[in-house]
């Protein structure tokens, strides 16, 4: 069925779109007869985990796909004329002029031996039959448009001289330059800190309204979807299982999947005393999709009849369209939500298992010809304490220092200066646990390394103590014989948790833990966590960007920005009463998934990019980027102080 | 830039120096000096002590590395101990000999071995790989063959069988027409290796490139596969050719050598042979240093290309 918008004149129709890859073993079906409808001028949000089929779909419209993908079947009708059906050479001259495309890396998404004018002003010039000083005022006027400053000069610089939010900027310059009238979007915030991201959405939601295009945004973070979109469509194993307003898929999503993606997300009102909820097992295996309803295996609300029957997009209330046999889908069977387990045998006691006290790390760059040396101050004077059986969070934007206190905290880097005392051991779960993982050794050889290393037990011993660790985080036996290419990215991250708990250790550090997991995935890490936590009484050091996270998991946040901590204190606190204004703006700039909210939040995004941590400023470093900031906060830099009864925020004018 | 080159330079005069020092004391470990092996068998002891004497082989090593150092700077390259011609002007002669074949080799390497090892890049993208597999089982054949092998069924099919190129005869400059008929088997003989290596080279950087998202921005925004293939692909996949390039110039060089001996070319390789076989320490000696200078310059050159290639190279 195809779902009709009725905004206004439709402007693209995707009828039965099929996307093949054909592998060594087997023919992957990405799009699975994919039909939808975008009118002019709207937004629509394609949301679902990897491998759900968004990306190779919106890939598909425009032919972009590469070997040994390609288009299987179906119509891609833009203005009714079929692009699935055109040679090459036509549908060049829609690519870039009637569809403009913003890809998800910005750090890779542009020619790097290019200057940004030669990659701006052909385009112009040959879309628009443009001179090529007039393409090139074109262009400093869209460089000028997404804030770019002193675009004029900015315009020959080359992409690696530019920040990663820059050059996401000039993609987007890129794309609306030639005045396409869909813009495609395929994750352009995922490799964005909290703050830019929430600068590029608005900017994009923005300027497509402004030239009246249609914007196609791809995206797995719900939250973002809430921000913009007018439609949204949901994928799961490359079909759309639900599509519909924004408003009544937030409100009431009828769709298995939607409903379960939507209630393991963190909530913002903060009710930390409940499991999130979690979509059991993985994925289906795209290559071997088994018959009738892809998501029944996660499904708790399956029928026999999903088994036999693929259920295609029917009618429901609120204007929505879901592909379920089971009408209501969850609400069928209303769940409660599970307590969280309670710290059972030690409290958050007085004794403190961290102690940091003027933690100072520079990092030194040398040039030989020059004899000013460079400094980067990564951490620039941090005291922070943890508690036995507590969880830090630790939160900031990329460049913050919160990945090299990390690494100090294990003794992987020596400080300049400063003191840190553990009592006992600190072991560390890295972001990308595949990367951090021997491929060519065994799961079970991988949880025993630190014990081994230790010369813990013998041989059995060891053994028994890794099938204990593999019980605790629930991972199954069987995968002790695997390699890590064989588990799924959120097997590994308990792989990675039980060999950190191998040793017992008295503190864990998690560097972003969850970010490189799907939505889905993500749940089932920080229940873990949070149980381990629970259970084991071990203190945790939480880093991430995450902010909703942090705040479900952490007893007490400390913002960091340029290698200080500017805010400290109960996470509640923090979150519900901010004091610093850094730490606002990031709490702003988190997307609520929440339509109705995120209409009624301030949408004044953070101005500009973290200063290079190479020359801070004299007086305080968040000034430059700050709302509120005067003549005292640019010479004298404020210190680390208590206001209220349990908050320290770093600010002249917290109050 | 120009304080790279500039920094560079420093680099390469200090490489050299090193080079120089090197061969000179190098060549006086080995047993025997340039007097005995300039009077041979028959000459008295005391004749050969004069002959030293006047040599300034009896001065004390250093005082002798000074002197050669001093000459060297001053291009006073002495005379042959064989023939008793200047040095400088038989390498002078050499030179342009050798240097033209090198360069038409690389020309004639690059005009092919692009542009082929990008099409076939192209088409293993596409997954057509039938040129890919083409290209591969060429160069495989190519490197399994010594360049003395090839250069002499290169003369026997060519000069000997078809007559199409003069096996051998005089050499020079003076008549481009001849010369060139000269070096054109020894030219062919030396590309044949080199574009099988640098094909295949740019088949691999091409093929890498071609999967970058940049690439796939350029087809976004509406450029022709040509556009795509040898505007963005090709110019960033050019950094790793271009150093290939650069040492495949080291190759090429001891290449010429056996070219020469085998077509009977005047060049700097012949010069060589000659000069070990008989033992002419003064001739070997500078054509050493001579070819290190090469070397050196072609990776200063290289380095300096690299750069221009790159605005990211810094230093």
């Amino acid at each position: 069925m195809t779902y009709q918008s009725d905004v206004a004149a439709t402007l693209l129709e995707v009828r039965d779109l099929r996307t093949e890859f054909d592998t060594r073993t087997g023919t992957v079906t990405a799009v699975d007869g994919v039909s939808f409808s975008v009118a002019k001028g709207e937004r629509i949000a394609i949301v679902g985990e990897s491998g759900s089929g968004k990306s190779a779909m919106a890939m598909s419209l425009l032919r972009l796909l590469a070997h040994p993908g390609r288009v299987a079947g179906g119509q891609v009708l833009l203005d009714g004329r079929d692009l699935a059906g055109l040679s090459e050479r036509a549908l060049n001259a829609i690519r870039g002029r009637e569809v403009g495309t913003v890809f998800q890396d910005p750090m890779s998404s542009l020619d790097p031996v290019m200057k940004v004018s030669r990659q701006m002003v052909r385009p112009i010039m040959r879309n628009l039959g443009l001179g090529r000083d007039d393409a090139r005022t074109e262009a400093i006027r869209w460089l000028d448009k997404v804030g770019i400053p002193d675009a004029a000069r900015r315009i020959d610089a080359y992409p690696f001289e530019m920040s990663g939010g820059m050059r996401q900027r000039v993609m987007i310059a890129m794309a609306l330059s030639c005045r396409p009238r869909l813009v495609i979007a395929d994750e352009p915030t995922t490799a964005l800190d909290v703050t830019i991201q929430a600068q590029i959405v608005a900017m994009l939601k923005d300027l497509t309204a402004e030239a009246g295009a249609a914007m196609m945004f791809i995206t797995h973070d719900l939250g973002l979807v809430a921000r913009f979109a007018h439609n949204v469509a949901v994928m799961y194993a490359g079909r759309i299982v639900e599509f519909g307003p924004v408003g009544a898929i937030f409100a009431a999503p009828q769709h298995p999947y939607t409903q379960s993606l939507l209630r393991t997300i963190p909530s913002v009102d903060g009710l930390r005393n409940t499991r999130l909820a979690q979509i059991p097992g993985l994925p289906p295996d795209m290559r071997r999709k088994p018959a009738g309803c892809a998501f029944r295996a996660r499904c708790a609300v399956a029928t026999d009849r999903c088994a036999r029957d693929l259920p295609e997009l029917g009618p429901r209330p609120g204007g929505l369209a879901a592909a379920c046999w089971v009408e209501g889908g969850l609400t069928a069977a209303p769940v409660r939500p599970e307590p969280r387990r309670k710290p059972a045998r030690i409290a958050p006691g007085k004794r403190m298992t961290v102690e940091i006290n003027n933690l100072v790390k520079h990092f030194e760059g040398r040039s030989l010809l020059s004899k000013n040396r460079s400094v980067v101050r990564a951490v620039n004077g941090v005291n922070l304490r943890v508690r036995n059986g507590e969880t830090l969070g630790i939160v900031g934007e990329s460049g913050c220092g919160k990945s090299t206190l990390a690494r100090l905290l294990l003794g992987l880097e020596q400080a300049t200066s400063g003191e840190i005392f553990i009592e006992g051991l600190a072991q560390m779960i890295f972001q990308d646990p595949f990367s951090s993982f021997n491929p060519k050794m065994r799961i079970a050889g991988i949880i025993e390394e630190p014990l081994a290393v230790q010369r813990w037990g013998d041989r059995a011993e060891r053994a028994a103590r890794v099938e204990d660790l593999v019980a605790k985080v629930g991972l199954d036996p069987s995968h002790l014989d695997r390699y890590p290419s064989q588990l799924s990215g959120g097997q590994r991250q308990r792989v990675a948790v039980a060999r950190a708990l191998a040793l017992n250790p008295s503190v864990v550090v998690a560097d972003e833990p969850t970010s490189a997991l799907d939505v889905s995935v993500r749940a089932q890490i920080i229940n873990l966590l949070a149980d381990l936590k629970a259970d084991l009484g071990i203190s945790f050091v939480f880093i991430s960007h995450d902010l909703l996270t942090v705040r479900y998991i952490a007893d007490r946040i400390a913002v960091m920005y340029l290698g200080e901590v500017v805010e400290y204190g109960p996470a509640e606190d923090v979150f519900d009463r901010p004091v610093h204004p850094y730490t606002r703006a990031l709490i702003d700039a988190v997307p609520i998934p929440d339509p109705k909210l995120e209409a009624g939040r301030s949408n004044a995004p953070l101005k500009g990019d973290l200063p290079s941590p190479l020359d801070l400023p004299e007086g305080c470093a968040f000034a430059a980027r700050c709302p509120m900031a005067s003549d005292l906060c640019r010479t004298e830099k404020p210190v680390l102080k208590k206001h209220r009864t349990s908050q320290e925020a770093a600010c002249h004018y917290a109050n | 830039m120009l304080d790279y080159a500039l920094k560079k330079s420093v680099q390469l005069v200090v490489t050299i120096f090193g080079v120089v020092t090197l061969v000179f004391f190098t060549l006086r470990l080995i047993p025997g000096d340039a007097a005995s092996a300039m009077a041979g068998d028959t000459m008295s002891g005391e004749a050969l002590e004069l002959l030293r004497e006047q040599m300034g082989l009896n001065e004390p090593i250093l005082a002798q590395y000074a002197a050669y150092l001093r000459d060297l700077v001053t291009l006073d390259l002495g005379q042959t101990i064989t023939t008793r011609l200047p040095v400088a002007e038989m390498i002078g002669k050499a030179i342009p000999v050798t240097l033209s074949i090198a360069v038409l080799t690389i020309v004639l390497t690059v005009i092919i071995s692009i542009p082929l090892g990008t099409v076939a890049a192209y088409m293993a993208h596409k997954g057509r790989a039938r040129l890919d597999n083409l290209l591969t089982g060429f160069a495989m054949i190519v490197d399994l063959m010594p360049s003395f092998w090839t250069a002499l069924v290169f003369l026997l099919l060519f000069s000997l069988t078809l007559g199409w190129f003069p096996a051998s005869g005089m050499v020079s400059l003076d008549d481009p027409a001849v010369f060139l008929s000269r070096i054109a088997l020894p030219v062919l003989v030396l590309s044949v290796t080199q574009i099988a290596t640098m094909a295949r080279i740019t088949r691999t950087s091409v093929l890498e490139i071609l999967s970058e998202d940049y690439v796939r921005t350029a087809r976004a925004m509406g450029w022709s596969e040509f556009r795509v293939l040898f505007r963005h692909a090709l110019k960033n996949a050019a950094l790793p050719i271009a150093t290939v390039i650069g040492l495949s110039f080291g190759n090429l060089l001891n290449g010429t050598v056996i070219v020469e001996f085998i077509f009977t070319i005047p060049g700097i390789g012949n010069l060589l042979i000659n000069g070990i076989n008989s033992r002419d320490y003064q001739l070997v000696q500078t054509l050493i240093v001579f070819y290190a200078l090469l070397f050196v310059t072609i990776n200063f050159i290289t380095d300096i290309v690299y750069r221009a290639l790159d605005p990211r190279v810094t230093f």
